[in-house]
């Protein structure tokens, strides 16, 4: 599926309506450039998902993790990766991010997951967000 | 009080014995082994590489620490170490570590709040502190006020919504493309730059709350480098300074707001970034404008290390050491 975004808020929105749609076990696997809008989108899903805390950038520390009050019973778990700063693989699967993968109580999204492609699911849902003239986005969904 | 404050959250290996008399804390010995060489080539620090080269360089660091303090384990009476937050293999081996020396030693354990170590690094300059106090801080993965209402009531006011101070910072230097760590290549080159050349969006400096948001910033230095012609010396000379005083003016308009708004006597700073010269100065002086006791730590002190650690820990509860984790997402 193809998306326009307008601005960050129509970003964010897209991204709590995916959420909605989502059962808890899936990987959404983002990229775009620097101020493309991927914390923005990522900030949609975790409220779509129910994270009351607020979603800060995990580059830094590379994964945070937070306890979504889900409608989705099952869902535990909403784990925020930032592979910006790693070269490959290893540096993820370092820290332990791959044992929430494919897990049925959580949801797990990467940003610049074409870094880690090589450990990326199959069924990792791509999520590629361009950037257009100013404020405007063009967002691809790719199940 | 004799403490040993082991640090390793991130990318420097520290260790330090610092001694407490009254109210005076004296740094008996310091030892910091930075990585930052190491990780220069990858742009950012590589979570397993830090944490084999903290495992290589811990025990030589203790050591030299304790033989610079002419300190004896037995005359040490608490470890006090780092257990969040941070990259977790790289907590993992400080916080070992510490349990270990801890159980050998017979030592009672405290675990401490690296942000708040970082708080606690203003308690080594010895200056008397007038509560209530708002504290900015800002480094890599943070940038938060803090109340602190005595030496161990603190509490989160006012934070950032997405990226930190010092994240900002790297991300520019990389759309810059002008090197790593950014903090300090941004300071340099702004010297030699014209703050006003540019003028960037400062995020939410009017907002009525006390929240930070630099992703914004971020997006408005991306928006005038694919708008500029060329991207020569002289441009990014003047973004970096650009950018460096939206990024201030924020920080310290936010902190004077914070502080008028919970009526402290003290405004401090703390955190990687308290190392950014025109962010020292200028807090400094609009501290004083408005009439506020104000204080920051020395240079050295501003990054990672393991004094103010010791610090912490003179003030934190100790804990069997089996009850410590590591906890990487640990927050203030």
């Amino acid at each position: 599926m193809r998306y326009f975004s307008k601005n960050a808020k129509e970003t964010y929105n897209l991204g709590k309506k995916i959420a909605l749609t989502l059962k808890g076990g899936e990987i959404l696997a983002l990229s775009g450039n620097l101020g493309a809008g991927k914390t923005v989108f990522s900030k949609g899903v975790a409220a779509g998902l129910g994270v009351k805390a607020v979603i800060t950038s995990p580059t830094f520390v590379l994964m945070k993790i937070y306890h979504p009050k889900s409608k989705i019973l099952t869902l535990k778990k909403f784990v925020h990766i930032d592979c910006y700063r790693v070269d490959g693989p290893m540096a993820i699967e370092g820290i332990g991010a791959t044992d929430y993968f494919n897990q049925s109580d959580s949801v797990v999204l990467i940003e610049w997951a074409e870094k880690i492609k090589k450990i990326l699911p199959p069924s990792a849902i791509k999520i590629k967000i361009k950037i257009l003239k100013e404020d405007k986005r063009e967002i691809n969904i790719i199940k | 009080m004799i403490i040993l404050g082991i640090e390793s959250s991130c990318d420097e290996t520290a260790a330090a014995v610092v001694k407490i008399s009254g109210r005076r804390f004296d740094i008996l010995g310091h030892t910091i082994s930075s990585q930052i060489n190491i990780h220069k080539k990858y742009g950012g620090v590589v979570p397993e590489v830090a944490a084999r080269n903290h495992i290589i360089n811990i025990i030589p660091v203790v050591e030299q620490t304790l033989h610079q303090a002419k300190i004896q384990p037995k005359q040490i009476n608490r470890v006090a170490v780092t257990y969040g937050p941070g990259l977790i293999t790289s907590l993992m081996v400080g916080l070992e570590t510490a349990k270990t020396l801890s159980f050998a030693w017979q030592k009672p354990i405290v675990a401490i709040n690296h942000m708040r170590a970082h708080i606690y690094a203003n308690w080594l300059e010895n200056k008397k502190i007038i509560f209530p106090v708002m504290c900015l801080v800002v480094s890599g993965g943070h940038t938060e006020l803090v109340l602190i209402k005595d030496n161990s009531k603190f509490k989160k006011v006012g934070q950032t919504l997405d990226d930190a101070a010092g994240e900002a910072f790297d991300k520019v230097a990389k759309l810059l493309d002008v090197g790593y760590p950014g903090g300090p290549v941004i300071s340099r080159l702004a010297k030699t730059g014209n703050a006003k050349a540019f003028n960037l969006a400062r995020p939410m400096i009017n907002a009525n709350n006390l929240d930070f948001s630099f992703s914004g910033l971020k997006t408005s230095v991306l928006y005038a480098v694919q708008k500029a012609k060329r991207t020569d010396q002289k441009f990014k000379a003047d973004m970096c300074a650009s950018f460096q005083q939206a990024a201030i003016d924020v920080l310290v308009s936010k902190t004077i707001k914070a502080a008028q708004q919970y009526k402290v006597k003290t405004i401090m700073l703390s955190g990687g970034v308290s190392a950014n010269l025109l962010l020292r100065q200028t807090l400094s002086e609009q501290a004083g404008y408005f009439g506020f006791e104000f204080l920051m730590p020395r240079i050295d002190f501003c990054t990672d290390n393991a004094a103010m650690v010791a610090v912490a820990g003179y003030f934190g509860q100790t804990k069997p050491y089996q009850k410590i984790k590591v906890d990487p997402n640990l927050s203030l």
